[in-house]
């Protein structure tokens, strides 16, 4: 039963995600888009070491590896 | 040796057009496919086409589309799916109890072991990269 809940909850939040996607591509929408917070995100440098491109390349990265080889 | 261009350009390529890019990834996934998890054929692939999206990435040779200075206020709302999906899977590796509570990986495992189903979600992963590659 807590298997099915569980599930569901990872449903409702995938649901989210898209509803906030479609949300942000509204016209004169307010809600940036996942390419822009991607954008954002990957632009912060410390010094001129590239953190954000780093941390945001890595986690695909990652992500990739996890679903497919690990 | 040719200085990367500098950030936030947009960079044209002979090969950057959906013509080219499209049927590499396509190939690419097809063969991803293939390998399934654990295996060392799966491993090296992941880890050279993402080595090699990495560089691409990290050099800037692929071009980058210009990046917000700033957000609207508005990216707050991001927060709430990004939030439940990190807080749910942490959750669920924490308890360890991967039957009852299974993490998204887990869920996803059985969608995965189909041949298209795993060549489609890795086309997925390569169209992503690409366009995180260049932002």
């Amino acid at each position: 039963m807590i298997r099915f809940v569980v599930i569901g909850l990872f449903l409702l939040a995938g649901l989210a995600f898209l509803l906030v996607a479609w949300l942000s591509r509204r016209e004169n929408s307010s809600i940036p888009t996942l390419g822009d917070i991607s954008g954002f995100v990957m632009g912060y440098q410390v010094g001129r070491v590239p953190v954000g491109r780093v941390a945001v390349l890595g986690f695909w990265w990652w992500a990739g590896w996890h679903f497919f080889a690990r | 040796m040719e200085p990367p261009p500098p950030a936030s350009v947009e960079v044209a390529h002979s090969w950057d057009r959906p013509l080219v890019v499209v049927p590499l990834f396509a190939l690419v996934a097809l063969v991803g496919g293939l390998f399934e998890s654990f295996t060392l054929s799966a491993n090296l692939l992941v880890l050279a086409v993402g080595g090699a999206f990495m560089w691409l990435g990290l050099t800037g040779r692929a071009g980058r589309r210009p990046a917000p200075r700033r957000l609207d206020p508005g990216a707050v709302w991001w927060l709430l799916p990004v939030l439940a999906l990190s807080v749910l899977e942490l959750a669920t590796f924490l308890r360890q109890s991967f039957e009852d509570y299974p993490t998204l990986s887990l869920i996803a495992d059985p969608f995965l072991e189909g041949y298209l189903a795993r060549s489609a979600a890795f086309f997925a992963w390569l169209a992503g990269f690409w366009v995180l590659v260049r932002r």
